[in-house]
């Protein structure tokens, strides 16, 4: 029955091939979107994350609830240790504080983040956006955001006075010499931000062994649910754990979109590919009328020649899907290899990137799933069968005599 | 004459094989709806951007001092006559406004926070996102309104509210830094949360007795549009007309947004092409199977003595006709379906993801009739480069093998 339904196929060989070439053309098409997108949103995540928030915080519960200088997670270094500060996850931490920001007569607001710099430009892309100067190397240096740098008139290697208030609710006092300028293309980020290492701030603003947040970053060879997890469950009394999606729901909201439209897209296309294939077998039935004629007149059943025809509709939905597979593996086995630079030259992009906390990503990279190369696919052999024998019902009205006589 | 009979006989083709073309036709209208209805959508989240881009305080034109981006301070201010006197039509313009805007820092009893201190006249701030603010308390009752206008988040971070006192902290004309003392008239909300953190409004005229020290100096003057696509010609003539100032429009003030609004025109015209792609397979599929039909029909018009000529555009109208038809019921589909549409899409379950992209809450289509006609045409005129291999199978047939068969 195949060899019959293979030589079936072959007797209208344009008609075929071009049948088998638009579901080639849609399997291609969406495993190749798909794969894409199975491929950028971990490295969206991955890279947003990297770029300020982290994979994920550990903060004090009265903390998420106001972001006070007073809530701060105590025994800081202790707690490093019990979260496991490895290879798989880097656990940094972070002081935060307002303050007035000085040179000579002008001051303005900033916000004053003392860090870790060593483990911060090790496991971190935020000192990635340095423009000019090196990240600090002595405790009395700073690295300022470009435009408060700009407001105040500040360059570098210039001396910038820090104002703030200290958890004791004491004048906090810094006197900074700026080393580097900041420049991430993020405007809050950029008008606002004054790095410092986080002894220099700890001093400054009366904290001992104390944090704002716990930065957690995990390494890319790991599963980062799983590891947010295994945070989430060492942590005891008023600590809490704010993942990626608490940090960024803009990302994950922004993904979730991308996912519906692309979704609608998908299904216009195998919808209209489906509607071809539907053609194509309408058009099958009035060619061969006379041949089902002369099969009913020799004593087979209906449902014989339509199964008959549902096995040529299979082998030229695996024709056409074996095309598309083949197509789509071998373009997204090259460029999974190469990746596709962002951002596109031709349509710009570099600013919704940096809006994004993109910046950072500068290559996607299609991966294949198991459900980028079986979703089209099988719409297609299904939509195919379908096609086929919504076409076929036509035989059961066909008398024998009257299609023997029809052209 | 000739022209006549080709596409009387391609109509009757058309008509002849009604239930193979009948599937045809459904999916072009399927194709040609569906795009209709995707570009409408787009269309209306540029729109959104445009919107968005331009009433975020920056009109689409706007007038500032030179070096006032690199140094935002009063020492880089204009000092125009007020109404300004704006090249060309008047009827050009849907208005302006003239404003100061001096990076703050704004003190309460509990913390401190930096933002955008913005003298404004609120009469003219109808082209602005200011005329949509909801506000608790009040507004600003116009020039001379010493008091503040600060946003909801701003608020929450200060912890203060209506009535309370705040210190801002700018620096003023002369470079030297002022402390003014303020109160809370209204706290308002906006669309995103970084404008709530980034404005405070004062009167304009206010501001300049406290910080200008009584001079009329404004920051910048924005000017708003009634088309976008008079922007580009107003620009020039406004840089003619404030030659020493820096003037720019509102794709170099908001590059994010400009960026996204521009790539709009690729993505419908991508869009449209993959459709039509898997569109095309089809219809070359039915075309082929039109000549291969009629085999015997044209040989005899061939013998009968029809040019090679003839046989091909007698291809190329009945595909044309097809396609046409398709794109026509197609066109009617989408803007039906645009009509479906027209309250908007619901996205507020994806709000947080919307503002980076300039995305509103409810997407309204937008249907553009540029559109409707540019797709459509080169809707028809895939169905012409479609023709191609039917026409050259056409013209393959021999008077001697059609009659044989």
């Amino acid at each position: 029955m195949i060899a019959i339904a293979w030589r079936n196929l072959m007797r209208n060989r344009v008609r075929t091939g071009l049948t088998a070439s638009g579901i080639a053309f849609a399997v291609f098409l969406v495993s190749f979107a798909m794969s894409l997108q199975a491929g950028s949103y971990g490295l969206m995540i991955d890279a947003a994350s990297r770029f300020f928030m982290g994979h994920g915080e550990v903060v004090t519960d009265a903390f998420v609830d106001k972001e006070r200088f007073e809530h701060t997670v105590v025994g800081v270094s202790a707690l490093r240790g019990r979260l496991g500060d490895s290879g798989a996850l880097t656990v940094t931490p972070r002081v935060q504080a307002f303050g007035i920001v000085s040179m000579g007569e002008r001051s303005y607001a900033g916000m004053i983040l003392g860090m870790d710099f060593a483990t911060e430009k090790a496991a971190m892309d935020l000192l990635n956006s340095i423009s000019s100067g090196e990240v600090p190397s002595r405790p009395d240096q700073g690295v300022i955001g470009a435009a408060l740098a700009r407001n105040l008139g500040v360059g570098l290697n210039d001396e910038v006075v820090v104002l703030g208030s200290g958890k004791d609710g004491t004048v906090a006092a810094m006197a900074l010499t700026v080393s580097a300028i900041l420049t991430t293309g993020q405007a809050e980020l950029d008008r606002s931000l004054l790095l410092v290492p986080i002894a220099t701030m700890q001093d400054a603003f009366y904290l001992v062994d104390e944090a704002h947040r716990l930065i957690l970053i995990v390494n890319q060879d790991t599963d980062l649910d799983a590891s947010l997890q295994a945070v989430a469950a060492r942590l005891s009394g008023n600590l809490v754990l704010r993942t990626w999606r608490d940090l960024m729901p803009e990302i994950e909201k922004s993904i979730e979109l991308d996912k519906i439209s692309a979704t609608i897209f998908y299904a216009i296309l195998l919808v209209l590919v489906t509607f071809a294939v539907v053609n194509t077998f309408v058009m099958l039935v009035y060619d061969r009328t006379k041949e089902f004629g002369m099969l009913l007149a020799l004593g087979m059943r209906p449902w014989q020649i339509i199964g008959q025809i549902q096995l040529e509709a299979l082998l030229l939905s695996l024709l056409g899907v074996a095309g598309g597979l083949i197509a789509g593996g071998l373009f997204v086995s090259y460029l999974a290899d190469v990746g596709i630079p962002l951002p596109l030259d031709d349509f710009g992009g570099e600013q919704i990137t940096a809006q994004m906390y993109l910046g950072s990503m500068d290559r996607i990279y299609p991966t294949l799933s198991l459900l980028s190369v079986s979703m089209a696919p099988l719409t297609m052999i299904l939509g195919t069968q379908a096609a086929s024998l919504l076409s076929m019902m036509r035989i059961r009205r066909i008398r024998p005599v009257d299609a023997l006589r029809s052209e | 004459m000739a022209l006549a009979m080709l596409l009387k006989l391609s109509l009757r083709n058309v008509v002849l094989y009604r239930r193979r073309n009948a599937f045809l036709l459904i999916a072009i209208s399927f194709a040609v709806g569906g795009v209709t209805v995707s570009n409408a959508l787009i269309r209306g989240w540029q729109n959104d951007m445009l919107e968005m881009a331009v009433a975020n305080l920056t009109g689409h034109i706007k007038v500032q001092a030179p070096g006032f981006v690199d140094d935002p301070s009063l020492a880089n201010s204009l000092t125009l006559a007020l109404p300004p006197i704006l090249p060309g039509d008047a009827r050009l313009y849907q208005g302006w406004a003239a404003r100061i805007r001096l990076p703050a820092v704004v003190m309460s009893e509990r913390a401190t926070r930096g933002a955008q201190l913005v003298g404004i006249d609120p009469q003219q701030e109808a082209i602005s996102f200011y005329r949509d603010l909801s506000i608790q308390g009040r507004g600003l009752a116009g020039v001379e309104d010493r008091s503040l206008l600060i946003g909801a988040a701003l608020a929450d971070a200060l912890e203060t509210k209506v009535d309370r006192r705040v210190v801002i902290m700018v620096q003023g004309a002369d470079g030297r830094t002022r402390e003014m003392g303020y109160r809370v008239a209204g706290i308002y909300d906006a669309p995103g949360e970084l404008v709530e953190k980034m404005f405070i409004f004062t009167g304009l005229e206010a501001l300049q007795q406290r910080a200008a020290g009584q001079r009329p100096l404004i920051s910048e003057l924005s000017i708003v549009l009634h088309e976008e696509s008079n922007r580009l010609s107003v620009l020039q003539a406004v840089q003619e007309a404030y030659p020493d100032t820096d003037v720019r429009d509102w794709q170099a003030l908001e590059p994010q947004f400009a960026e996204l609004y521009n790539i709009v025109d690729s993505v419908m015209l991508i869009w449209f092409l993959l459709t039509m792609t898997a569109l095309a397979f089809g219809l070359v599929n039915t075309l082929i199977a039109a000549v291969m039909e009629r085999v015997r029909e044209l040989g005899m018009l061939r013998a009968l003595g029809m040019g090679r000529g003839f046989v091909v555009l007698q291809v190329v109208i009945e595909s044309v006709c097809i396609m046409s038809i398709g794109v026509a019921l197609g066109l009617l589909l989408g803007v039906f379906g645009v009509w479906l549409l027209a309250d908007g899409i619901d996205l507020t379950a994806f709000s947080d993801g919307l503002e980076g992209w300039g995305i509103r809450a409810r997407l309204v289509p937008l249907l553009a009739v540029e559109d409707l006609v540019g797709y459509g045409l080169m809707s028809v005129l895939i169905g012409f480069i479609a023709s191609f291999f039917p026409a050259r199978r056409a013209v393959k047939i021999s008077p001697l093998m059609a009659m044989n068969r």
